[in-house]
């Protein structure tokens, strides 16, 4: 494999110009002729019976194309991932789980004609007392969110491994604690939004920001009984998902429109609709027990973590089994007990977001280290280092294979970054906190079922004029994986990246790559692109052979040539070798399957290293980020620039998960509707010095030697900092996220002033 | 109901339109000129996406009605890049910086800080992050955009 290329050069993301000028065209920016407009109704209500929808002032306004409700749809009326139990319109007769489900639909001749429309709309319901809380909803007799639900259990994950009661035995110290984390919201900028009609074959087109096109035509089969061979799902680049999306969001209804009005239909969801829509970070309670010697070497884990679920399944088994996992961490741990159980309620909905469970469980898991490391009097960086997984060591999870482990290694590399510890000035209000975190994120390796059947495809073809076109499922959410697979192609080919074209996200023209989800793309579509450009480089490389006489082993492809090495005058241009393979009738398009090896694991895995140094004003409740450092072993960096992106955008996500977010919801109703009550960073809220860095241990089965990064800084770093502030202020932190009004109370109940 | 006729002065180019009052400058940039380079996040004025120049001065475009925005020069991210496609230096640095990722809030972010180097041509990290503040973005956890700015301010004279 040659590579050097452009394979972990600073090569500018292909899509970057188009997004700086505004020439991108998202989902909301598409113009059809004869465009109409959507607007759904949803519940005002968490949980109501429907009694009686009246659109009849609706229909008879001019403009109003049509208006659905669950009467006029073809099909079985349910969708989902999972579990397909999610109505697309809640029918008379039944009732509503959550504020997000829809009851009706317009469609109209203009925006604001639908909204008027829809508001026209009389929707007579019967109010139920909702399910809010996973405690109350576990309770004998609660009520069922789904009936076939007992307990209102969507899910258990356990794990099992040595003796837990022999770990605590022998364990000389034991600390427990419960910890609370929200509700976050993946708060992307672009609203879920899309266009979809029919065309005159009677094939569906739905064009729309999503993370899974694969997934969106199945729910659309399943729900509105089209067929799967008259359904073209096609994303657009996506203004921002970070799991949000990930899940069918607004397409089934979107198809439902377009079909039943007959026109070509654009729906954008507000942003109050699409706070109250999308399945988000599942909140949990998490009670852990850790048992050690003196010596600080661990004996027993317990974890047990009740998680909101929300009103439908969706991702829950799948984040929860993460969550189960991730409590271990990138520790040794003899004796291990993890159960994690998803349990419906009539808030908002629970699912995917970056991190999926894990970001719960390196909360409970950091911070009750740092208990440990107080109950023993021990350096907490000291107890870390005893406890780390050592090379050779596979982790404790059945989840996960093996990896090169690089614990030590980071921690050099931190420490390193991080540097003297600051102190406050003398007669300052202000404390000084420090933390070092770990933790072992985690990306799919090719295991994940898509759609029952394992594995990610890619196709390349390379056209006649030496031109190459890669066609790849996954979704470019901003993660560059456009850029990536393009660097890929580039460097197989030896051919300069604006020859390199990559179509991406589309059921129709590119193989089945499943969804864009778990740090997947970069190592599966990676490796499936390789496997499809290794076998097109040897039908170039023969052709070239015949034409130069000379055997094919001994020619490579650099430069734009196919060229025998150090005989300037034995090349022939790519071009030329293209045009001729086409004209012999050669096959220029092939098509990649990565099934990895590892397939018996879920994930791979990697490791990463946080660090905070803070200062909190115990007088304001003021905390400043002075630096924060992270170090991610990348296996192999394949773009700097995106790659950091990555580690910074993540980091800050954690900023907000433990010092600013939280859904609040009350009764099934949403306190924090816009971004006006949800507050995410801004560019105030960043640390004053913020310093990010790679290490590279090649990850023998990654492409060029990669791993998957996106989900991994957010991990890591809330729990870093929330230690830096129990460091600070000498207190226990357990509940997330952390407020200037938790320091003044954490404050005065230390009696610190 | 009442409509209201005027002239909008868009990267240059004047525009006369016949507009129901209660419109945003943002959807009748979006949906009447087709210059959907100016985004809608939130509609609200909370996020930024929406940021465009008037007279210079960033406004999200959400919070305008378009009839207040008569004779007044208005700048959308259609209008930064020179004639010819050349970029503008900012532009050109987002990109070289890694300061884009989905994208979405990157229009309204050019135009803010385009708007920072003009009053404060070297700014200091504290002036780009105010600058800033009022465009959220949920990728790039700022840096790497901070970090276009101060390149663009350092090559300036």
């Amino acid at each position: 494999m040659t590579h050097g290329n452009v394979i972990g050069k600073g090569v500018p993301r292909v899509d970057a110009r188009g997004k700086v000028t505004g020439q991108t065209k998202y989902a909301a920016d598409i113009r059809l002729p004869g465009m109409h407009y959507g607007k759904i109704v949803f519940s005002p209500h968490p949980r109501a019976r429907v009694l009686e929808i009246d659109c009849r002032a609706a229909e008879s306004m001019p403009g109003v194309r049509k208006v659905i409700t669950a009467r006029n749809l073809p099909g079985s009326n349910r969708y989902g991932y999972d579990v397909a139990h999610r109505p697309v319109l809640v029918p008379e007769g039944e009732e509503t789980r959550y504020i997000g489900d829809a009851v009706a639909m317009v469609v109209a001749s203009s925006e604001e004609l639908a909204d008027r429309a829809a508001a026209a709309i009389a929707v007579r319901y019967e109010l139920l007392a909702p399910l809010t809380s996973p405690r109350q909803a576990m309770e004998p007799g609660a009520y069922l969110v789904h009936a076939e639900a007992a307990g209102n259990r969507c899910c258990l994950r356990e794990f099992v491994h040595g003796d837990v009661a022999v770990g605590f035995q022998t364990s000389e110290v034991v600390v427990e604690q419960t910890y609370f984390t929200p509700r976050q919201e993946q708060a992307f900028l672009e609203p879920e939004s899309g266009v979809a009609y029919q065309d005159d074959s009677g094939v569906l087109h739905v064009i729309s920001c999503l993370q899974d096109p694969y997934g969106v035509a199945e729910d659309i089969h399943l729900a509105l009984a089209i067929p799967k061979s008259r359904i073209h799902v096609k994303g657009t680049p996506v203004g921002g998902g970070f799991g949000g999306k990930l899940n069918t969001t607004i397409q089934v209804h979107l198809a439902a429109m377009a079909c039943l009005a007959e026109v070509p239909v654009m729906l954008v969801l507000d942003r109050e609709e699409s706070f109250a829509f999308h399945p988000k970070r599942h909140p949990t309670e998490i009670r852990l027990k850790l048992g050690a010697g003196r010596d600080g070497t661990i004996h027993a884990l317990e974890g047990d973590v009740i998680a909101d679920a929300g009103p439908y399944s969706g991702r829950s088994p799948e984040v929860l089994g993460l969550t189960m996992s991730a409590l271990m961490g990138p520790y040794r741990i003899p004796n291990v007990l993890t159960r994690a159980e998803g349990i419906y309620t009539n808030n908002l909905d629970s699912g995917a977001f970056r991190g999926f469970g894990a970001p719960q469980a390196a909360i409970a898991r950091e911070c009750l280290l740092d208990k440990l490391a107080r109950a023993l009097a021990m350096d907490p960086l000291e107890l870390r280092r005893r406890n780390f997984l050592r090379p050779g060591d596979r982790p404790t999870s059945p989840m996960l294979g093996d990896s090169p482990v690089s614990l030590e290694l980071l921690t050099e590399r931190i420490v390193e970054k991080l540097g003297p510890k600051p102190s406050a000035p003398k007669n300052s209000t202000k404390r000084i906190g420090r933390s070092i975190c770990f933790d072992m994120p985690v990306f799919d390796v090719g295991a994940i079922p898509v759609l029952g059947k394992s594995g990610v495809g890619a196709a390349v073809e390379v056209h006649s004029d030496g031109s190459v076109s890669v066609y790849a499922g996954g979704t470019e959410l901003g993660q560059g994986v456009t850029t990536v697979l393009a660097q890929m192609a580039a460097e197989q080919f030896g051919l300069p990246m604006d020859r390199i074209r990559v179509e991406m996200s589309d059921n129709w023209t590119c193989p089945r790559a499943g969804r864009t989800s778990a740090s997947r793309l970069t190592f599966g579509l990676g490796n499936a692109l390789l496997l499809a450009t290794g076998r097109l480089r040897q039908t170039l490389l023969v052709r070239a052979g015949k034409m130069l006489e000379i055997a094919a082993e001994d020619l490579v492809l650099e430069g734009s040539e196919v060229r025998l090495v150090g005989v300037p005058a034995k090349a022939l241009a790519f071009a030329e070798v293209a045009w001729m393979c086409s004209d012999r009738g050669d096959n220029l398009r092939e098509e990649g399957w990565f099934r990895s090896a590892e397939d018996r694991y879920m994930y791979g895995h990697t490791f990463m290293a946080a660090a905070a140094d803070v200062a909190v004003d115990i007088a304001t409740g003021e905390i400043e980020i002075l630096k924060l450092a992270n170090v991610l072993d990348m296996g192999r960096v394949l773009n700097p620039a995106m790659a950091f992106g990555q580690l910074y955008g993540g980091a800050i996500q954690a900023l907000g998960y433990g010092l600013m977010e939280n859904m609040v919801t009350v009764d099934g109703q949403s306190k924090t509707p816009s971004f006006a009550e949800y507050v995410i960073p801004s560019a105030l809220d960043i640390p004053e010095e913020f310093v990010a860095e790679g290490v590279e241990t090649p990850y023998p089965t990654g492409p060029f030697g990669a791993k998957g990064i996106g989900e991994a800084a957010l991990n890591c770093t809330t729990p870093t900092l929330l230690n830096a502030i129990a460091d600070a202020l000498g207190v226990e932190i357990t509940a997330v996220p952390i407020g200037q009004e938790h320091i003044l109370a954490a404050v005065r109940n230390q009696k610190l002033m | 109901m009442t409509r209201q006729s005027l002239v909008l002065t868009v990267n240059g180019k004047n525009h006369a339109l016949d507009l129901a009052p209660h419109r945003s400058l943002l959807d009748v940039l979006r949906d009447e000129l087709g210059l959907t380079g100016t985004k809608k996040g939130c509609d609200a004025g909370d996020c930024g996406a929406c940021t465009v120049l008037l007279d210079g001065a960033p406004v999200n475009a959400c919070l305008v009605l378009a009839v207040q925005a008569g004779g007044q020069e208005i700048t959308t991210i259609e209008g930064v890049s020179s004639s010819d496609g050349q970029l503008h230096p900012l532009q050109e640095a987002f990109i070289e910086h890694g300061a884009v990722q989905c994208g979405f809030c990157t229009p309204g972010a050019v135009l803010s800080l385009i708007a920072l180097l003009r009053e404060t041509p070297r700014p200091t990290r504290a002036e780009i992050q105010e600058a800033l503040a009022g465009n959220l973005c949920r990728c790039t956890g700022y840096v790497q955009i901070i970090d276009a700015v101060k390149s663009v301010a350092d090559s300036s004279k």
